[in-house]
């Protein structure tokens, strides 16, 4: 008996909600990618919970397979803002408003 | 309580607080910093809840990998960061809304049954882990490679010197 | 066994693949190497599986590929005497031609692209040869239908040439069609998509269900095989280079067909209605194609149109229930056709590029080789014996007329009456094209006629098996051993329905020898170099009325252009002013405009800026956190 499964899942959520809350108001372009790694890494906590609840591995294997699509993204993602520094001299979001409509 | 538990309290005390830390640093490489510190802890917790192969993933991959290829980027790009300074009206929506799936998501989870059960331990070695994943998902596995790689090659198409050529149209 | 059938069957494969992929980057030498040496090797895999398959026919599963319920379609392979004779008779040509090819596109710099699409029709005729799924065998039916489409409109930069491969694809589509509809009812009847087991449960089917599907397979075999009606594909097709129409407009694609029907004969043979109806359109195909090969100027439409005749010959034979026979017919056919094709190709690439029989001429001094070789050819294909063609056609014309139904003792005179013509154009082109005519301008004649020497002999293998193709099967009324008849014996269908009497036999080939021997001599009277008629400036109208209806196929394209295009394309036209225009757009416009107005609002929402957006998407996160809360708190 560790703690309620309910614990872990509000956990996560807060831990979901922090990452979102730090995407929506920052301005920084790294750091809305960090919001969303630690999205993620709520995510894979509610999965391991989930696996041990059940205790059915798929839960472990779809946290391996977050990890994979988080790092390729953090890849690309960061790939993304050196570029886009590079042609513009800013990491401020706001600044890439090209597409208004 | 047993010590399980107040291990799990411990550790996830440790999580919000440095996540709430790095999320209001106004300098990003502070953020990363109190990031790692996150993800050690949530490691432990995935140790806790039976995953140490995941643990020792976490660490690796988000700790590791990921923390330093911020700091890194942190430390190439010099540029202004754009934050304004503290203005609050820039995290009241987000806060506000934030409580509120906060507290909605409470009550759900908290309304599914079996969620008050408690979680008894559990440990899936890393052997019993790798045979699981690559008897049942061994093709999901290959797809995740594969994303790797597109991954690696949109990076380096992404981050390779532009020719003189291009960059004296743009001026 | 299994390895050497997985062999057979994925060398050409891997070639293709490999020139598909990395052919730019390598020397031509070694492509050209990889594309011959890859068939050559399936030559070799399929005379080692015919030297080690002995009596024993083989069903193997080489792949699991599609399995869904009950309908499982696996990489089978069903390999009986049948397949073995096909299979190597498909590589041997195949190989031939490759080598072919090597001198024939010397100049060409899209060899990559020529040598890949040839090893990947080699793959896909493999497919169609071995293959005992029906959907495996329908891949490679499609993949030779686009490998001759692509090789028809290999020289794409010439707009007719792309228009006959897009003809050639569009109207075998027809047939494919039906042929795709006869799966799904096999798998519908019979629960079964494996030949095999088709075959052995055949006899459970009932007489109307059995004649539908053996006329749904006979459909898609007249697309595949150009009889009528579909035709008209099959002359436009020799826009494509002539190796290409050697191998896969004569020698093999075109024969699928029949051998589709060959392959389940036991379905076919259970509906006598179905076997007179594949009768009768293949005598009539048969007159009719001859009778337009004998208006052609084209050396290859010749050919094609007598491609066309000839294989009629070989769905008359499955039509009279002589598997046997068609299958010879289409083993010497398949030799001697590619012989003349590939001696056509010699010649017109001599001439740079003339395709009209009556500017040749006088070919015998100046390519003493290439006339020796057509020369076989042509006395094959005119079914002089004793070359292979005229055991090989005689025998499904007696099986013909040796049918119980009085029916068809007609259509074997119909087909008699085409195996006269056969002679008659076969001789023609030969005459005009290769003797000596005085008429010509000097100029021309004393033009410089280089081609590789390499070119001219690979044929010779072609030509001593058309020679000899008599030997496979030689009767034995006359003292021969009948090889290939009990080879075939224990395929279905491999014995004929109605054996035809010894006296029968013999006094039947003699005197149908005998007539083409004399058809011969009187075709030398009518196209002879000195023959007035050739020389004559203007023609009787008559004459030239007739020649028009002969050369243009009996206007079977204009027909089908009068009859099915015009009224397709006055119908789309109506469809798209006033249907389309007038009341569909319309509505279209109205219902934008509304829109338009609606956005008008909206747009001042989209600000760009990419915090608005995340705000948003966290807003409706919440929204529907809280409606499925709501939506828990009630439901409870």
């Amino acid at each position: 008996m560790i703690v309620p499964y309910g614990n872990v899942l509000l956990l996560a959520i807060i831990l979901f909600l922090l990452g979102a809350v730090c995407s929506i108001s920052r301005r920084n372009l790294l750091m809305i990618l960090i919001g969303v790694e630690i999205m993620l890494n709520a995510a894979g906590l509610a999965f391991v919970a989930a696996s041990l609840k059940w205790r059915l591995l798929d839960g472990q294997a779809f946290v391996l397979f977050i990890f994979a699509v988080a790092a390729s993204e953090v890849a690309v993602g960061l790939a993304l803002i050196v570029y886009s520094q590079r042609r513009t001299g800013s990491l401020n979001a706001d600044q890439y408003n090209q597409m208004k409509g | 309580m047993t010590l399980y538990a107040v291990t799990f309290y411990v550790l996830a005390a440790i999580v919000v607080l440095s996540t709430l830390l790095a999320i209001i640093q106004r300098q990003v490489i502070h953020a990363v910093v109190y990031l790692i510190v996150s993800f050690f802890a949530t490691g432990l917790l995935f140790y806790l809840l039976g995953a140490p192969f995941l643990a020792a993933l976490e660490v690796i991959i988000y700790a590791g990998a990921i923390m330093v290829l911020f700091l890194f980027i942190v430390m190439t790009v010099r540029a202004e960061s754009g934050e304004d300074k503290g203005e609050i009206y820039q995290w009241l929506p987000a806060v506000i809304l934030g409580i509120i799936s906060l507290f909605v998501g409470g009550v759900l989870i908290f309304e599914i049954p079996g969620s008050k059960t408690g979680l008894s331990t559990g440990m899936a070695t890393p052997s019993a882990f790798g045979q699981f994943l690559f008897k049942n998902y061994w093709f999901p596995v290959e797809i995740a490679s594969f994303l790797l790689l597109i991954g690696l090659v949109g990076a380096l198409y992404l981050g390779r010197r532009e020719s003189r050529k291009g960059s004296e149209d743009r001026r | 066994m299994k390895t050497i059938l997985f062999f057979l069957l994925f060398f050409p494969f891997v070639g293709g693949f490999i020139l598909a992929v990395i052919g730019r980057y390598l020397p031509r030498r070694v492509a050209e190497w990889i594309a011959c040496a890859s068939v050559l090797g399936s030559l070799l895999m399929a005379s080692l599986a015919f030297g080690a398959a002995g009596e024993k026919r083989y069903l193997l599963t080489l792949f699991d590929w599609i399995r869904v319920g009950d309908l499982s379609a696996s990489m089978t392979v069903y390999y009986d005497h049948l397949a073995a004779i096909m299979a190597l008779m498909v590589t041997f040509v195949s190989s031939l031609i490759h080598l072919y090819s090597v001198s024939f596109m010397r100049d060409d710099r899209d060899y990559v692209r020529y040598f890949c699409y040839m090893n990947l029709f080699v793959f896909s005729m493999l497919v169609i040869t071995l293959a005992d799924n029906l959907v495996f065998l329908y891949l490679g039916w499609e993949g030779v239908g686009f490998c001759s489409y692509i090789l028809i409109g290999f020289w794409y930069s010439d707009v007719a040439n792309a228009t006959a491969g897009r003809k050639a694809f569009v109207l075998t589509r027809i047939g494919d069609v039906a042929f795709g509809i006869a799966i799904a009812l096999f798998f519908l009847i019979l629960d079964q998509l494996s030949i095999f087991s088709i075959n052995s449960k055949a006899a459970s089917l009932s007489a109307g269900t059995a004649t539908l599907l053996a006329l749904l397979l006979f459909w898609g075999a007249v697309g595949k095989s150009a009889q009528l009606p579909l035709i008209v594909w099959l002359p436009d097709a020799m826009a494509g280079p002539t190796p290409v129409s050697a191998l896969i407009h004569a020698a093999t694609m075109v024969t699928a067909g029949a051998y589709l029907l060959m392959r389940l004969f036991p379905v076919i043979a259970l509906s006598s209605n179905a076997m007179v109806i594949i009768a009768a359109v293949a005598a009539f195909t048969g007159l009719f194609a001859a009778l337009a090969a004998l208006g052609q100027k084209d050396i290859k439409r010749i050919l094609a149109y007598s491609t066309i005749s000839q294989v009629s010959y070989m769905f008359l034979g499955i039509g009279a229930g002589d598997v046997t026979g068609g299958m010879y017919h289409l083993l010497s056919h398949a030799f001697f056709k590619a012989l003349l094709f590939l001696g056509a190709g010699c010649v017109i690439q001599a001439l740079h590029e003339e395709h009209d029989i009556f500017k040749m001429g006088n070919l015998r001094q100046r390519l003493p080789a290439v006339f020796w070789l057509y020369l076989v050819g042509s006395v094959s294909l005119a079914a002089i014996p004793p070359f292979g063609g005229f055991f090989s056609k005689d025998r499904i014309l007696l099986s013909t007329f040796g049918h119980p139904e009085p029916i068809y003792k007609f259509l074997a005179l119909i087909a008699e009456i085409g195996a006269v013509i056969t002679v008659l154009y076969t001789f023609r082109m030969f005459f005009v094209a290769f003797l000596e005519r005085p008429s010509l301008q000097e100029d021309f004649r004393k033009k410089d006629l280089k081609i590789p020497k390499f070119m001219v002999w690979i044929n010779a293998p072609l030509a001593i098996l058309a020679i000899f193709a008599a030997s496979l099967n030689f009767p034995e009324v006359f003292g021969g051993k009948s090889w290939l008849a009990h080879y075939l014996a224990s395929i279905p269908g491999g014995i004929p329905l109605s054996p035809a009497s010894a006296p029968l036999e013999r006094s039947m080939e003699i005197g149908s020898g005998l007539l083409n021997i004399a058809v011969l001599i009187a075709a030398y009277f009518l196209y002879r170099p000195e023959a007035r008629f050739l020389g004559r400036p203007t023609p009787v109208v008559f004459r030239q009325r007739l020649e028009e209806l002969l050369s243009s196929g009996f206007y079977l394209d204009r027909l089908y252009q009068v009859a099915l295009v015009k009224p397709y394309q006055a119908m789309a036209r109506i469809l798209w002013l006033k249907v389309d225009e007038g009341v569909v757009d319309d509505q279209f416009d109205a219902t934008a405009n509304i829109f338009r107005f609606f956005s008008s609002g909206l747009q001042l929402w989209t600000t760009g800026r990419l915090s608005t957006y995340l705000k948003m998407l966290l807003l409706g996160f919440t929204a529907i956190v809280s409606a499925l809360a709501l939506g828990w708190y009630y439901l409870r």
